[in-house]
């Protein structure tokens, strides 16, 4: 039988979406599920997991697991996997499973497979699609070798359940020892808005054709009328207009939203890795040719700085 | 400092990808150095120059990988090492990362720096699973790197909240992101010299790795069959005066794909 551990994450003290889909989706399977929540302050969010389905919640919360550090989410992580006797443990796609995911899966001896855009389970295993080749191509991939299944799977494959948070059933793990190898200074905080890009149901981004950080103000009017998330290309974050963590994109942030614009992108392949999974995109870009129009349901071919001042008063009107 | 840079010869994802078959089409393809072993080949020229040592670029694969290897020199790097081998073929990240492992282990490095993940399969994985079976402290997604006190690296991780600062003490690996550094490009007196470069071209039997546990064989994972994503339905593109584009695309978020409903 297929037993799941799933690794929460949070962000300011509350679960985060992505986290919430995949309980629901092994919900919807009827799998049987336990979660595991590392980091300070994170065991409040044990009952909303017990009420998403979490059999046992095994929690590690210690001031030292504030600052993601490899090892010790590591050892944490593989501690709940042993108690919990688990066959997978399902991550959802960020910064953080980028790194300990895949450290995961070689500290149990697993299978490691990224970025899942869908399962499909049959006889309590399971085989996945994903996407390659910067998305051009899509691969299904089954696991051919026993051993723990780690996958990491991206926000916005499945929708979220309601549900009631009850009372968990905790168990509390040992708090890892700290690598003195690798020691972790600080977090320096860049965001770029309210909105977290991976969970908004709009966004916005902006490529070199904002000429600049007043072109990246310029369009914020746009961002804050559309109540959308703030991304960049790599073009916008590598001249340090706006932050790493804004950029969408194969190497960046991954966004599935209901409404993506992009202002001022080209649409490199790269750029289109993070974005064209979504429902509907608007493009502005002066050239015709840029290839984001191929992926655009609406383009508007001219100078964003006259379109986007038009878009910004005929949204507010709309809103009111 | 002694630094081995693991290199991978992809598919140039720039050209059009046809998939027949459930198969990716490979005929008329070009095999390029991953973008993200370029920039780990930048960076470890960088941290050489800063002090001193050899910068060693290893790769797995059939002949073809032989051409981010010479890339690789061309660039700077002073050895290569190519495990060409059969069997290794149709390996995952994890029977690369093992054999990488092995290798490793027969040399004396301070630093490994793997590519975030490899331009063809897109998995990431390889750094990661190799820094465990070597039990080295690892760092993964770097977007800066510099030798600080004591011979510690000060090394920035992309986070989900901003970036991550660590002192991280060798030997240690570390993987790259690609906006780490800009690539040098391969001078044509690089191409020269990369020809006379030491090539060391070894099985899987020298390195001591059981065939069994990596290529096809030892693959734990199967990719069943490549499919073309599918296709988005052709849009609408408004060209002319923005005051009217704009409104006309505006008029059709509101009343065709009603996304203020
Ligand atoms: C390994 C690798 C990974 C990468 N990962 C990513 C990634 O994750 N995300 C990413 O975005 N890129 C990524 N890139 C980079 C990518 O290839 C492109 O270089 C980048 O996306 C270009 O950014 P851009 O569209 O902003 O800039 P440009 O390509 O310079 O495009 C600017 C656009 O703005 C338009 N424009 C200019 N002025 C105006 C105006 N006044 N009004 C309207 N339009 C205007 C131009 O017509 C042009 O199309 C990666 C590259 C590599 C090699
Ligand atoms: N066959 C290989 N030979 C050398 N290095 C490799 C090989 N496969 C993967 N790597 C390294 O591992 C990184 C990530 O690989 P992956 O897990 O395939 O995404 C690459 O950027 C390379 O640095």
């Amino acid at each position: 039988m297929a037993k799941i551990l799933v690794v929460a994450e949070t962000k300011n003290g509350e679960l985060r979406k992505a986290t919430l889909e995949i309980m629901t989706k092994a919900r919807q399977e009827k799998l049987e599920t336990d979660a595991v929540l590392v980091g300070s302050g994170v065991k409040g969010v044990a009952d909303t997991l017990a009420g998403h389905g979490a059999g046992t919640v095994y929690v590690a919360d210690d001031a030292s697991l504030d600052i993601f550090t490899l090892a010790q989410h590591v050892a944490a992580v593989a501690d709940a996997a042993g108690q919990a006797q688990a066959t997978q443990v399902w991550f959802s796609v960020s910064e953080m499973s980028r790194a300990l995911a895949p450290a995961l899966a070689g500290r149990l001896d697993g299978c490691y497979v990224s970025d899942v855009m869908g399962i499909e389970m049959s006889g309590g295993d399971l085989t996945v699609i994903r996407p390659a080749m910067a998305t051009k191509v899509f691969q299904k991939v089954k696991f051919s070798k026993d051993g723990v299944r780690v996958l990491t799977i991206r926000s916005g494959a499945f929708d979220v359940a309601e549900a009631t948070p009850t009372g968990a059933n905790v168990v509390e793990l040992a708090t890892p020892e700290a690598d003195a190898r690798a020691v972790a200074k600080e977090v320096l905080k860049e965001e770029t808005g309210e909105i977290d890009l991976g969970e908004a149901t709009t966004v916005v981004s902006v490529g070199r054709g904002v000429k600049g950080p007043e072109g990246v103000e310029f369009v914020r009017p746009l961002v804050e009328a559309l109540g959308a998330a703030y991304g960049a290309s790599r073009a916008v974050v590598d001249s340090g207009w706006m932050p790493y963590n804004a950029q969408v994109g194969q190497t960046g942030r991954v966004v599935n939203p209901d409404v993506y614009f992009a202002v001022g992108v080209s649409g490199a392949i790269q750029h289109l890795a993070g974005m064209s999974g979504s429902k509907l995109i608007v493009a502005v870009n002066k050239d015709a040719d840029a290839p984001i129009f191929s992926v655009a349901d609406y383009g508007i071919v001219g100078d964003l700085f006259k379109a986007v001042p038009i878009l910004v008063e005929e949204i507010k009107k709309q809103k009111k | 400092m002694n630094i081995l840079v693991p290199v991978k010869s992809v598919i140039d994802v720039d050209l059009n990808i046809r998939v027949k078959d459930g198969a990716v089409v490979e005929e008329g393809m070009n095999y390029v150095l991953n973008r993200w072993d370029e920039t780990a080949v930048e960076a470890a020229l960088q941290l050489k120059e800063a002090d001193e040592g050899e910068v060693t670029v290893i790769s797995v694969g059939p002949d073809k990988a032989g051409e981010a290897l010479r890339k690789s020199l061309a660039m700077g790097a002073d050895r290569a090492i190519h495990v060409n081998d059969p069997a290794a073929v149709g390996s995952d990240s994890f029977g690369f990362a093992r054999i990488l492992a092995k290798a490793a282990q027969r040399g004396s490095y301070d630093l490994i720096i793997t590519g975030k993940q490899s331009q063809d399969t897109d998995m990431g994985g390889t750094g990661a699973i190799m820094a465990e079976l070597l039990g080295l402290p690892a760092v993964i997604n770097v977007i800066d790197v510099k030798v600080g006190e004591g011979g510690k690296l000060n090394v920035h991780r992309l986070a989900d909240a901003g970036r991550e600062v660590l002192e991280l003490t060798l030997p240690a690996l570390i993987t790259s992101n690609d906006s780490l550094n800009e690539p040098r490009l391969a001078s044509l007196r690089g191409i020269m010299a990369a020809k006379k470069k030491p090539m060391e071209v070894l099985t899987l039997a020298d390195l001591g790795v059981d065939a069994d546990q990596v290529g096809a064989a030892g693959s734990r994972i199967e990719v069943l069959e490549f499919m073309s994503p599918p296709e988005r339905a052709a849009g609408q593109k408004f060209e002319g005066d923005e005051e009217e584009t704009t409104r006309t695309v505006m008029d059709k978020l509101v009343n065709e794909a009603k996304i203020f409903a």
